[in-house]
């Protein structure tokens, strides 16, 4: 385990890019490590966890217990405060039946730093337990990343499991990032993408979801702000393989620059004839009447621009 | 009576189609001015030249005068900075964005800014502050929380383009007292509407027909004249009955 200096430095750098100073002051992390060493580890109830730091990243293990339920989330940070070729995380999290927990996991990239980070992360959601799994991204202006992250997750009967991806602030780099749920009777499986793209980022998205349980539901939603010269993709593909499953892709993409790209496809695949998946796609510029109604309350159209991207990443 | 507004021979043609055809009007400070007419009539086309919306930043000729300054060609947010505010008939929806932020950004230019209070005057309680802006309210409450904005903003002149639209007989009396105490609380209001009822809570009313301004005066008499002469003509004449 680090020490205070160590800590100190590490806190200083992720402050400055946008990270909660109150998850310092108030020592929140369960887990905090930079590029691959571990800085704080501190259990919480009813959790149970291996950490092993690797040559270039961790390996995690986690297990919730059966019934745990945890008012404060469990929070993680996998970061990188200098630079350093290449950052591993692999992780498998196990909620357990009836439990209901909520991951709070920061992702936290210094500025100027340049890496690539490889994340793969196996899910397993138990019988009528309930986990959010929010992957909180925050890169600095000049911080450049490249960011490719797989999960893939099973979710047990009458289980919920939301996993909400989201880089609000900085840089996103060049980012690959898919998401692959099997979802299991009565389950519920919502994938949500928050993402900004600034300069020459390149995002590309891919959410897949099987609904394989009787009366299962999945809901992929995407919101994505193109700026600048940023190329971005999202794929969503949902089968609807069950009885009486439901489906629902929502992507809503907001393009700001000339030289921009961006790219929305919805794959919708049904194979039950009481399965029903539907999928709705938009993009272009900022919505002209929201923002001539900030502007009427005086705010200057890159106040009003700003007020309604944040409102859609939020 | 000092004019706040003064539109003083406004033409405007869109596409090749006169819509607005010499319109003349003056507001006067702290009153409720109605402008009445059928669909077509040209009502919507001068309140987004008023507010500078809708890339209608400017007539082809006439002039649009603020307090005695010239507001043509003004972008929308100098137009808001000087005093004046539109409502939407049908107000834009706003993802993530609370009822309070939305009041708070109406209202960060007035110190006296009650959130709470801007809800009630409209009808609102405060469980509704963290509701979102977004397609979860209804369209009732959606216009409540529009007319609260601009009670939020309390500007010199609101421009609420038919607030009575969408809105249910039984709650027209809570809409019209909604008007009142934004004029109470120092906001002279242009009421845009087609509902003679509605109407007859302003102090002047103007009505509007085929992009020309063909009344002014009491609003009984403009309302009646409305009813009896302007319902007709749309029957006798539909052509006049477009899309504004």
């Amino acid at each position: 385990m680090a020490t205070k200096n160590v800590l100190d430095t590490v806190a200083k750098k992720f402050i400055q890019i946008g990270l909660p100073k109150d998850l310092f002051e108030r020592n929140k992390f369960n887990l905090l490590v930079d590029r691959n060493k571990i800085i704080v580890r501190y259990p919480a109830p009813g959790v149970r966890s291996e950490v092993v730091e690797t040559p270039t990243g961790v390996k995690t293990k986690v297990y919730v217990e059966p019934g745990t339920k945890l008012e404060e989330p469990v929070t993680l940070c996998f970061g990188a405060a200098e630079t350093t070729e290449v950052q591993t995380t692999e992780g498998e999290i196990v909620v357990g039946e009836g439990a209901d927990v909520k991951f709070q996991v920061y992702g936290a990239m210094a500025e100027g730093i340049k890496l690539k980070h490889k994340n793969k992360l196996k899910v397993r959601v138990e019988r009528n337990a309930r986990f959010e799994f929010l992957d909180l991204h925050y890169n600095g202006e000049d911080t450049f990343v490249e960011l490719d992250t797989e999960t893939d997750a099973y979710i047990g009967e009458n289980a919920y499991f939301r996993s909400v991806f989201k880089q609000t602030r900085g840089r996103a780099g060049k980012v690959r990032i898919v998401l692959k749920a099997q979802v299991d009777k009565k389950g519920v499986a919502v994938f949500e993408t928050k993402m900004i793209g600034k300069k020459d980022d390149e995002i590309y998205v891919e959410d897949v979801i099987h609904l394989n349980g009787e009366e299962s539901r999945g809901i992929s939603k995407s919101r994505i702000i193109a700026v600048d010269e940023t190329k971005a993709t999202f794929v969503g593909e949902t089968y609807g393989n069950a009885p009486r499953c439901r489906g629902h892709i929502d992507c809503s993409e907001v393009i700001r620059g000339k030289d921009v790209t961006v790219k929305a496809v919805p794959v919708v695949v049904v194979n039950d004839e009481t399965a029903k998946v539907t999928h709705e796609a938009a993009i272009g510029s900022i919505d002209k009447k929201q923002l001539e109604t900030l502007m009427a309350r005086g705010l200057t159209e890159d106040e009003a621009v700003d007020v309604i991207v944040q409102g859609m990443l939020r | 009576m000092t004019p706040i507004l003064t539109v003083n021979d406004v033409k405007l043609t869109i596409d090749g189609r006169p819509i607005l055809k010499g319109v003349n009007l003056i507001v006067n400070e702290g009153e409720i001015h109605a402008v009445l007419g059928p669909n077509g009539a040209g009502k919507s086309t001068l309140a987004g030249l008023i507010m500078g919306i809708n890339d209608l930043k400017e007539p082809d000729s006439g002039e649009i005068i603020f307090q005695d300054k010239l507001v043509n060609g003004l972008d929308i947010t100098e137009r808001a900075k000087l005093g004046i505010t539109l409502a939407w008939q049908e107000p834009a929806r706003f993802e993530g964005i609370t009822v309070e932020e939305y009041l708070k950004l109406s209202g960060r230019n007035n110190p006296e800014l009650d959130v709470v209070e801007c809800l009630e005057l409209v009808g609102l309680d405060c469980s509704y502050l963290n509701r979102f802006v977004d397609d979860t309210l209804s369209g009732g409450e959606r216009k409540r929380v529009e007319l609260a904005s601009v009670l939020a903003m309390r500007p010199k002149l609101a421009v609420l383009d038919e607030p009575d639209s969408g809105i249910d007989f039984a709650s027209m009396e809570d809409i019209a007292n909604m008007i009142k105490t934004m004029r109470e609380r120092g906001t002279t209001v242009l009421m845009i509407t087609h509902r003679e009822e509605i109407a007859e809570i302003a102090d002047k009313a103007t009505l509007m027909c085929d992009g020309k301004v063909v009344q002014t005066g009491d609003p009984k008499e403009v309302g009646q004249k409305f009813k009896t002469m302007c319902v007709k003509c749309e029957v006798r004449n539909p052509e006049l009955v477009g899309g504004e």
